[in-house]
């Protein structure tokens, strides 16, 4: 074994020189760098987990948003028909109320021009009845008296049918 | 790269010129071409004859014991590796930094390397060991690359010139250190994961042996010969797994020195016999090897590491 050199303390002193460096590396290399490694390994998978759970939260909301949004609509939708239904109501009543006036208005008017005729006529009458009387007075001369006369016009007028119908 | 075409060309027609050139001039000047065509080698290409020395040189002695060339640099070995990595992870950020990502970059290469073969359970036990050794014999093979190796030295008392730095690997003892090393870590992982017991059992299948003592006892003695020759079949076969375990401390180390050695032999007969550059594409091949070792030299011990910690795959029969 001498001649390659085999040699007891040197060979103790090569194993403690690695196990040296085998320490130092420990030391200075792979505790650090595993470290970081690991941390940064946590840190990605937290911050990917985190974004997931963002992006199910904004999926969520973007739902929420969705349903509040068809939820509106529909209100607005029921909203919109009640007030055409109201409006179309109100039309109708506004028609009817409308018409129901016009239609007194009318009634009542003519009613009006009923009374104004019937009067007129009565008046006509009277003045025709009179100018009559005059007209029979002057033709016979004082023959009949007034009361007489009067009640001879009447029965006249009374059978001339045209102002007494209407 | 085209508008530069007509220089860059020039320019490298010339360094071949001056390569070849030298290259001629080594080969027909230095001590190969010399003897052959009978020409006198000039004084300034005259390497000293390489004179090959198995052991390692003793440069001085602290209290009867003698440091060696090697030792010297090994020691530069460790202050350069610890020298680099301490600069490299002196402050660690979670956002690295260049020199921090170099760190990273070798040790993530080398636990993925490691988890690669062990797995995720084992992978952190291993790893320590496995990437030391990698990184201890790969900087000591390339430094030893350097030019003041087997350059600068001292004269001992014959006479005879002594480097005062020689390849760490190029010592016997040191892969003889690593070899044992590795050999007691992969024993110790075996019996720390399995116990005293199992570990024995993964070498020696005493299952068979004492059922055939069972089928003695009852009587049957077919199955009780052969399951007492079987029996001691496994043992013998247990003891030469026993063997092998110690066997591969001298392949782990005769493999490195070997390789080594005929790198660091081969160097120094290109150079002398063929002085200036043909010893540049040997300094290539070197860099390979130096890598390839240290990659077998840590694999191995890898290997031998899972296939101890995990168990193997056949179980000790209990029933017969």
């Amino acid at each position: 074994m001498e001649g390659i050199g085999i040699n007891l303390p040197l060979l103790i002193v090569f194993v403690i020189n690695f196990i040296i460096l085998f320490g130092l590396l420990g030391i200075f290399l792979y505790k650090p760098v595993l470290k970081t490694l690991d941390e940064r390994q946590a840190r990605i998978k937290e911050s990917m987990e985190q974004a997931e759970k963002i992006r199910q939260e904004t999926e969520r909301s973007e739902e929420e948003i969705k349903a509040h949004l068809e939820k509106a609509r529909k209100e607005g939708q029921a909203v919109i028909a009640q007030a055409t239904q109201i409006g179309e109501r109100l039309k109708e009543e506004a028609k009817d109320s409308a018409r129901q006036e016009a239609e007194s208005v009318i009634s009542k008017a003519r009613t009006e021009i009923q009374r104004e005729r019937d009067k007129a006529i009565e008046e006509l009458r009277t003045e025709f009845a009179d100018i009559a009387i005059l007209a029979a007075e002057k033709v016979i001369k004082e023959t009949v008296d007034k009361k007489k006369h009067r009640k001879l016009i009447d029965e006249v007028l009374k059978e001339s049918t045209p102002f007494k119908q209407k | 790269m085209k508008m530069g075409c007509g220089c860059s060309i020039k320019i490298l027609a010339g360094v071949t010129i001056i390569l070849l050139v030298l290259l001629l001039t080594g080969l027909i000047l230095g001590p190969l071409g010399s003897s052959l065509l009978g020409i006198k080698t000039p004084s300034f290409l005259n390497v000293t004859k390489p004179h090959v020395e198995l052991p390692s040189e003793g440069i001085f002695h602290v209290s009867g014991f003698s440091i060696t060339n090697t030792l010297i640099a090994s020691w530069l070995t460790i202050i350069v590796l610890i020298g680099l990595v301490y600069v490299c992870t002196r402050k660690m950020k979670l956002i690295p930094g260049r020199l921090q990502s170099l760190a990273e970059l070798i040790v993530e290469t080398l636990l993925n390397f490691v988890k690669g073969v062990a797995g995720e359970k084992h992978a952190r036990t291993i790893f320590p060991v496995v990437a030391t050794i990698f990184l201890y014999v790969l900087t000591n093979a390339y430094l030893a690359l350097l030019p003041f190796f087997g350059t600068i030295g001292i004269t001992g008392h014959d006479g005879t010139f002594i480097p005062l730095f020689r390849a760490a690997n190029t010592d016997i003892n040191l892969p003889l250190s690593i070899a044992i090393i590795s050999f007691v870590c992969v024993e110790f992982w075996g019996l720390r994961s399995l116990g005293f017991f199992r570990y024995l059992n993964t070498f020696f299948n005493f299952g068979q042996l004492r059922d055939g003592f069972i089928s003695l006892f009852k009587g049957k003695i077919r199955p009780a010969i052969s399951g007492i020759m079987f029996g001691f079949i496994n043992i013998f076969v247990g003891g030469l797994e026993v063997l092998s375990h110690f066997i591969r401390i001298i392949s782990f180390t005769f493999r490195l020195f070997g390789n080594m050695t005929a790198g660091e032999i081969l160097l120094l007969v290109v150079t002398f016999l063929v002085p200036l550059i043909a010893s540049i594409p040997f300094y290539g091949l070197e860099l390979l090897v130096g890598f390839l070792q240290a990659m077998i030299f840590a694999g191995l011990t890898l290997v031998f590491g899972v296939i101890a910690l995990a168990p193997h795959a056949e179980e000790p029969a209990h029933t017969s």
